[in-house]
């Protein structure tokens, strides 16, 4: 590190002291108090709501969990990809393999190695990092746009990998997740009894909080990611592959190492999300679930990590929304009632959405709220190059102007 | 070895309809810098058009108009949205045809149902035999109709205004814009080109052996991706070699699926996309892509 | 500022920056011959410029110099590095940085964000120690941070370090663009034409910057450019393309009196006014309006 702040060997410093400036950026007081009071609202969440919306809840806090994995690979890098299903799947799998139990369901004869859940998590990560390092030297070499199609492959080899290897999978039927515990106390119902001020805390209430924290986690590792050296190089490799590795980016490395980052957060969501259904089943686990995620961190604000979050928010929750308000939503009906039913009506939704966002506010919800931030504090308003922005061709030309066939033309 | 033979003419035919979608899908790309994700989902639509015309229409009118059906969407998903983002990168308009690809796709499959919907062809469910081989004739037609498009887009591509423009569109946008060339008109005419093909795709890929239109032509159509990709995204040329491999290997490893059952069942399935996987581990840009200029 | 003598002005010649020698290197695109046979040699802790009519194959040069094309034949070398070899983070790891001429800054980030990346190949904090916030990671940052604000105050982009990129003004935006080449702490500055575009108070301040990286920290610099007066001025060597290949090699002085410079100017439409820039090679001054500048 000295060679690096040394000044210049043989010269005197350049230009004149900072004066005790720092290119540390500063601090708004805003934001981190934004995040404590929901903190808050959200610990406190359990003891008000019923279980319906806890195990919901817990549901999203899965799919935020994923939707960052997928912002990090997609938003900050540029590296489209439709894989994210297959990733979800290594780590539920992986989940039920280690954790649960051999025994035989029916015909199927499984078999599980019976190590307790935690370790099922973690092999689950670890799994899903693994197939993300496989893949890893296609991720690396690929466009963002071949990445694009080629990680449609994998959604599909999935699917007949999860079909086939039923011993493991459970075949065409699934198999269902055994209970999440930690250290003796479980996820579950009872062992032991739980009452917090007079409010039992039973399954849905533990696992919303295991939801919470994994999902905090998740985005303060990635928030910090990009706030740093890692994140710089991602950013940049997104904006030119070209400028990113003459200012010394390994592009190659880093795009395999966001892919496997990506990837292990998938796996993580993928347990999660074999706790919250309590099974796995391999329709689960199709291109329709790659392309939700999708629509998560596009309509949320690619880029950005609480985009991913608010977009993970709304994506899982509109069409529970639509199931439960039916008959105020128009054209929204119950099944057989001749309108749409909820799923139906939500992907109508999701589809006009994301065209309509990368149409007219490629920053997604994240754009919405930084404009609503930045009223006020500077009346130019200039919405810069936006932060977010598969979507703005910013101040970038990645291939080098002198193409003999613009040279000869000019 | 007349089960190869019988194998490898099936592939072919199959992958002679994969070339109609690929060659769609790459003439997009090169007119307008769109990897569409809509184009499964388009040959859906064709294909629901022209079983539900072809019996009020007849099948040659249902057929026809079905295939101008789909082409006219194509035209439409152009001009309301790729045409108004041109100079958005890559992703985003990829993205932008995912959504479309949504929208288009539940609600086709909220029309199609649980039903298989029959597409009549005059030449039924039949089969011919060629020595000791066997094909079905609506593969054999389809192969003799793909291959009389394929060659007549060759010949347009290399010799028509149209072809030219697209060419030099390709190439370096920017000058051929301030040639003259209106690039707005050849995204256009690239997406009807591409929507018609995959109407034609369609006619051929409902008919036998597969049973009808169900939403699992989707799943189908999309195998033509991997062909596409494995081609060399920006390669008319190599999506017929990509479409003809991948439908080649999708046949032979469903015909030898006996001696590869310890693949599991179905493997023929995702063959497309563990050959297009193996093409790429070795040649990043495809067979025939235009290799990256810039090293990193 | 006493641009022809500068090269030995103020800095002693660090004994760690090599002479960049480029020999008989070509580039094919296809059947296009982007560059024939180009040879010249930049001396340690000189100020060099690579001058020619638009399409003559400069910024094809740079990107050879850089790592970004691959020379079909002949061999660029730095020292003991072999540059045709390698790819262009590896060039950047040992020292030779380059400031985009179409600026390819992150337009959504902010100065010393932009700035910060210039250290990357200074910097190690991995994914893990990123993502954990590590005391090492934070230390390192904090560091890095420091030598930023100094670079940028020193190219007057000290009060904009919070601002993105992307509501610079051009100017500011070149300006970013070359500090951030600075930030690797360069041997050998490749900057591609760094007063493109600017206004004539602006390019005297980088012309002036310019003379003050190269005597303040001794290292070379290749300069790629098209304002004729700024080149005369501010180069102590000066390689003429044209089609490709080199059609003259030499002091500005020498090179603007070659009948073959004269001709490729005249030829493409472009115009070296060789009084003018005489005089401007003299005193140190320079116009933008120099025929030359557009093109």
């Amino acid at each position: 590190m000295s060679e690096a702040t040394a000044t210049p060997r043989g010269s005197t410093r350049i230009g004149a002291p900072a004066g005790g400036r720092s290119a540390a950026p500063r601090r708004s007081f805003l934001r981190p108090l934004i995040l404590v009071v929901l903190l808050v609202v959200l610990l406190a969440l359990p003891i008000y709501v019923e279980e319906f919306w806890l195990r919901t809840g817990f549901a999203v806090f899965g799919a935020i969990v994923g939707a960052i994995g997928l912002n990090l690979l997609v938003g900050t890098t540029g590296q489209l990809s439709l894989a994210h299903a297959f990733f979800l799947a290594c780590g539920a799998v992986t989940y039920v393999f280690v954790s649960g139990d051999s025994g035989g369901i029916g015909l199927a004869d499984l078999s599980g190695l019976g190590l307790p859940p935690l370790v099922g998590m973690i092999a689950g990560v670890l799994v899903a990092g693994l197939a993300g390092l496989l893949f890893s030297p296609i991720a690396a070499r690929l466009r963002g746009i071949y990445l694009g199609v080629a990680s449609l492959g994998l959604v599909f080899i999935g699917q007949h990998v999860l079909n086939s290897w039923t011993s493991v999978t459970g075949g065409f039927n699934g198999r269902s997740a055994p209970e999440f515990s930690l250290f003796g106390f479980t996820f579950g119902n009872r062992d032991p009894e739980l009452f917090v001020v007079g409010v039992p805390f039973r399954e849905a209430e533990r696992l919303w909080y295991l939801g919470l924290v994994l999902a905090f986690l998740a985005y303060l590792f990635a928030r910090n990611l990009l706030r740093s050296r890692p994140g710089r190089a991602l950013q940049t490799l997104r904006d030119s592959e070209v400028a990113a590795s003459v200012m010394g980016v390994n592009v190659q490395r880093y795009k395999a190492r966001v892919f496997l980052v990506s990837s292990m957060y998938a796996g993580l969501s993928g347990v999660m999300y074999a706790l919250s259904i309590g099974s796995i089943a391999p329709e689960s686990f199709g291109l329709e679930l790659s392309i939700l995620f999708l629509a998560m961190i596009v309509l949320g604000g690619l880029g950005s990590v609480g985009g991913a979050a608010a977009g993970a928010v709304f994506v899982s929750a509109l069409p529970l929304v639509f199931q439960r308000y039916a008959d105020v939503v128009p054209f929204v009906g119950g099944a057989g009632e001749g309108g749409l039913a909820p799923g139906e009506a939500a992907r109508y939704f999701f589809g006009l959405a994301i065209i309509l966002v990368v149409m007219f506010e490629p920053a997604g919800l994240a754009g919405f709220a930084g404009r609503f931030r930045r009223k006020g504090r500077d009346p130019g308003g200039g919405r810069p190059t936006s932060s977010s922005s598969a979507a703005t061709d910013s101040s970038t030309t990645s291939v080098p102007s002198d193409r003999p066939a613009q040279g000869s033309t000019s | 070895m007349t089960q190869f033979l019988s194998l490898l003419l099936n592939g072919i035919s199959l992958g002679a309809i994969y070339a109609l979608i690929a060659l769609g899908f790459v003439i997009i790309f090169k007119a307008s810098e769109v990897v569409s994700f809509t184009h499964g989902s388009l040959l859906l639509l064709g294909a629901y058009s022209i079983a539900r015309l072809s019996e009020p229409l007849g099948f040659f009118f249902g057929a026809i108009v079905g295939i101008a059906i789909t082409a006219l969407a194509a035209l439409i998903i152009e001009r309301l949205i790729i045409n108004r983002l041109r100079g958005a990168p890559v992703i985003s308009l990829a993205i932008v045809t995912i959504g479309v690809d949504i929208i288009l796709l539940t609600e086709l499959i909220r029309r199609i149902g649980s039903d298989i919907l029959n597409v009549p062809h005059p030449w039924g469910g039949g089969s011919v035999r060629i020595g000791d081989i066997g094909i079905s004739q609506n593969r054999l037609i389809a192969t003799i109709v793909a291959g009389v498009l394929i060659a007549l887009f060759f010949v347009a591509f290399k010799y028509s205004s149209w072809g030219v423009s697209m060419r030099a569109s390709a190439e370096d946008g920017e000058t051929a814009a301030l040639m003259g060339i209106r690039l707005g008109r050849v995204s256009a005419l690239a997406w009807v080109v591409a929507g018609a093909l995959a109407g034609v795709a369609a006619l051929f890929l409902v008919g036998s052996p597969t049973p009808g239109v169900s939403p699992t032509v989707y799943t189908v159509a999309l195998r033509a991706f991997p062909a596409a990709i494995l081609g060399g995204l920006d390669s008319t040329g190599g999506a017929l070699v990509g479409g003809l491999l991948i439908g080649v290997s999708e046949s032979l490893a469903s015909g030898y699926q006996d001696q590869l059952l310890f693949l599991g069942r179905g493997f023929g399935d995702v063959v497309p996309y563990i050959v297009m996987i193996a093409v790429l581990l070795v040649r990043p840009s495809g067979l025939f892509g235009t290799k990256e200029l810039t090293r990193v | 500022m006493d641009g022809m003598s500068a090269s030995a002005a103020g800095a002693e010649i660090r004994s760690d920056i090599p002479s960049v020698d480029v020999e008989n290197v070509s580039v094919r695109f296809g059947a296009i011959k982007a560059l024939s046979e180009v040879s010249f040699t930049v001396e340690p802790g000189t100020i060099h410029a690579i001058i020619g009519p638009n399409g003559a194959g400069k910024s094809t040069m740079f990107n050879v110099l850089s790592g970004v094309y691959k020379a079909a034949e002949g061999q660029v070398r730095f020292g003991d590095s072999r540059l045709d070899q390698m790819r262009p983070y590896q060039i950047a790891g040992i020292g030779v940085a380059r400031a985009f001429q179409n600026i390819a800054l992150s337009g959504g980030q902010t100065v010393a964000e932009n700035l910060m990346l210039g250290r990357h190949h200074l910097t190690k904090a991995g994914f893990i120690a990123a993502g954990l916030r590590l005391p090492r990671a934070t230390r390192e940052g904090k560091i890095h941070g420091e030598r930023v604000a100094e670079i940028a105050e020193f190219l007057e982009l000290g009060d904009k370090l919070h601002t993105p990129v992307g509501v610079l003004s051009y100017g500011d935006q070149k300006r970013v663009e070359v500090a951030r080449a600075l930030c690797t702490e360069p041997r050998l500055l490749l900057l591609d034409e760094p007063v493109a575009g600017m206004n004539a108070e602006e390019t005297d301040r980088m012309a002036e910057a310019i003379l003050e990286i190269r005597s303040a920290l001794g290292i070379s610099v290749v300069l790629v450019e098209h304002d004729m007066g700024m080149v005369m001025s501010l180069a102590d060597r000066v390689t003429v393309l044209d089609f490709g290949r080199r059609i003259a090699d030499g002091t500005p002085a020498e090179v603007q009196v070659h009948p073959e410079v004269i001709r490729a100017y005249l030829g493409s439409g472009d115009e070296i006014n060789p009084a003018e820039a005489a005089e401007a090679a003299a005193t140190g001054h320079h116009s933008s309006e120099t025929p030359g500048t557009h093109s």
